[in-house]
């Protein structure tokens, strides 16, 4: 469960970017989090990454107050979130394989483990037999895929998927959301920023709009604008 | 540490070397330079600490002795005179044998002392060598109390411009050493801070999956030091080459001025590699901690 209680964010120049935000999220569930450029989102993100502190307020992941944590204790939150960007962030000078398989090894998962868990993941995402490739030679639909694997390799309980599909075409992006619901149902939480509308549309999942730092709207089962 | 993280850290050090090979190199220059400076120093200091040990060793004492005395107050008086606090040996010198060194000091002139018509007017002597010169005065004023004692002769002045030149040397070797390991940590540090640069898409994904501080750290800080230990290890080589020459050279023709021998090699060498290679491990990981620390926020 993630629950968000009164939490603002006021940044060093006195920009208000959340105010007084409170939210809960089940286990399992869908999320999509929907508003303009600049109205926060990113900074929700950012706060459960504890890549910044709130202002004000608590942030509830599981049981735990992630806003009481110690600096040393941030990347072990961090293994439980998968995270998905844009521009997928992968390393260049690596394999497919060697991409997945680094986000274990940067935690010290045993190297039977890696050779046993970054196949089956693989596999999952669909990219079994490019596991050999290097990015530059994927397409941007397999690349946001490896980024998926890599997020996933780990078995976080969230997954974050900061405008996944931003950087694609339409038809590589259902791609994505088809592996995105696959990922959804075997129980991982996802929470996915988008501008996409059509997606938010079709998909007909939560959604948790943002404008000027408050939430001016959560409905499930909803759409971009409105009621889908 | 697990064993496996270690191999880790050592291979992503040592590919960042490979993959950054100019400014590696030309971190690794700079440190060979400053290390070749410290470590000339150095080598410096050990000669100037042999030189003024084997010269402070050689600060003698002359005690002359009345005239007339007989042998049993002369053996008395050798033994008082080394029971003397900082007293390490007491040689007898009869005023013939006084004479006998002057005639030989004075060579071909030695004539002139033929004017002397075998009367001798050299005092018979005692030579003194101390265990420590520092003590000089004080043995002397012991030595003076004792009777039968005409003078007490000693390089007063000779011994504290010794003494007192050495520390100076010391001392400003001391100083130019800690401002090149300065120099030196200011270089790696900024070396590593191009690394940094370089990775810091990889830095940037190894913390968003969860990777420690310190797992992130530690390639960078094997970088530095590597970089350290070749600059050290290839500045020994050099440095112990010239200084097996030039101590070869020494020996062998004797340079006038260089009445002093200075310290054989094979005493030298393996401080110096020591003091070196662990100097380029300090800078190496200093200067990479510098940089990483600031780069580095979780």
């Amino acid at each position: 469960m993630i629950q968000f209680k009164n939490v603002c964010k006021e940044f060093a120049d006195g920009n208000k970017v959340l105010k007084n935000i409170s939210l809960t999220i089940d286990n399992g569930e869908f999320v999509f989090l929907v508003g303009s450029s600049g109205a926060g989102k990113s900074t929700i993100i950012k706060l459960l990454l504890k890549e910044i502190e709130p202002t004000s307020g608590s942030i509830i992941i599981g049981d735990k107050d992630i806003t009481k944590y110690k600096r040393r204790e941030i990347p072990f939150h961090r293994r439980n979130i998968g995270v998905v960007f844009q521009d997928f962030r992968l390393l260049a000078e690596k394999t497919v394989y060697e991409n997945v398989a680094f986000a274990m090894e940067v935690i010290e998962a045993p190297p039977r483990e890696v050779r046993r868990q970054v196949p089956i993941i693989l596999s999952m995402v669909g990219l079994s037999k490019q596991s050999g490739l290097y990015p530059s030679q994927l397409s941007g639909g397999e690349q946001q895929r490896v980024s998926l694997a890599r997020a996933m390799v780990n078995s976080p309980s969230i997954l974050i998927a900061d405008e996944p599909t931003g950087n694609l075409d339409p038809e590589m992006s259902w791609d994505i959301m088809k592996t995105l619901s696959e990922i959804n149902q075997r129980g991982t939480t996802i929470l996915m920023a988008t501008h996409a509308s059509d997606i938010v549309d079709r998909m007909k999942k939560r959604v948790i709009a943002v404008e000027n730092g408050i939430i001016t709207r959560d409905e499930m089962r909803g759409g971009y604008n409105g009621e889908a | 540490m697990k064993l496996r993280t270690g191999k880790f850290f050592i291979r992503e050090g040592f590919r960042s070397i490979k993959r950054n090979r100019t400014m590696s190199a030309a971190a690794i220059t700079s440190v060979i330079a400053s290390l070749l400076v410290i470590g000339i120093f150095f080598v410096i200091v050990l000669n100037i600490d042999f030189a003024a040990t084997k010269l402070e060793s050689q600060i003698e004492m002359m005690v002359y002795l009345n005239d007339g005395l007989s042998q049993n107050i002369i053996n008395t008086m050798s033994t008082e005179i080394k029971s003397v606090n900082g007293v390490k040996s007491v040689e007898f010198i009869s005023k013939a044998v006084a004479l006998k060194n002057l005639e030989k000091n004075w060579g071909e002139n030695s004539y002139l002392l033929e004017g002397l018509d075998g009367d001798n007017p050299l005092p018979d002597a005692f030579l003194i060598t101390l265990s420590d010169p520092d003590q000089a005065s004080g043995v002397a004023m012991s030595i003076s109390a004792i009777s039968n004692i005409e003078k007490v002769v000693y390089g007063k002045e000779e011994l504290a411009k010794l003494l007192n030149t050495t520390y100076v040397l010391r001392m400003s070797s001391l100083l130019i050493i800690l401002i090149l390991l300065f120099i030196s940590i200011f270089i790696i540090a900024n070396t590593i801070k191009l690394t940094l640069y370089a990775r810091r898409r990889e830095i940037g994904i190894m913390k968003f999956v969860g990777a420690t501080d310190w797992f992130v750290r530690m390639p960078f800080i094997i970088e530095g030091i590597v970089v350290g230990v070749i600059g050290a290890v290839s500045a020994s080589i050099m440095l112990g080459a010239a200084y097996y020459y030039c101590s070869n050279l020494v020996k062998n023709q004797m340079i006038g001025f260089m009445s002093i021998s200075i310290m054989p090699f094979n005493q030298i060498i393996s401080s110096m590699v020591a003091l070196l290679i662990t100097i380029g491990v300090v800078i190496g990981a200093t200067g990479s901690l510098i940089s990483v620390r600031k780069f580095i926020r979780v």
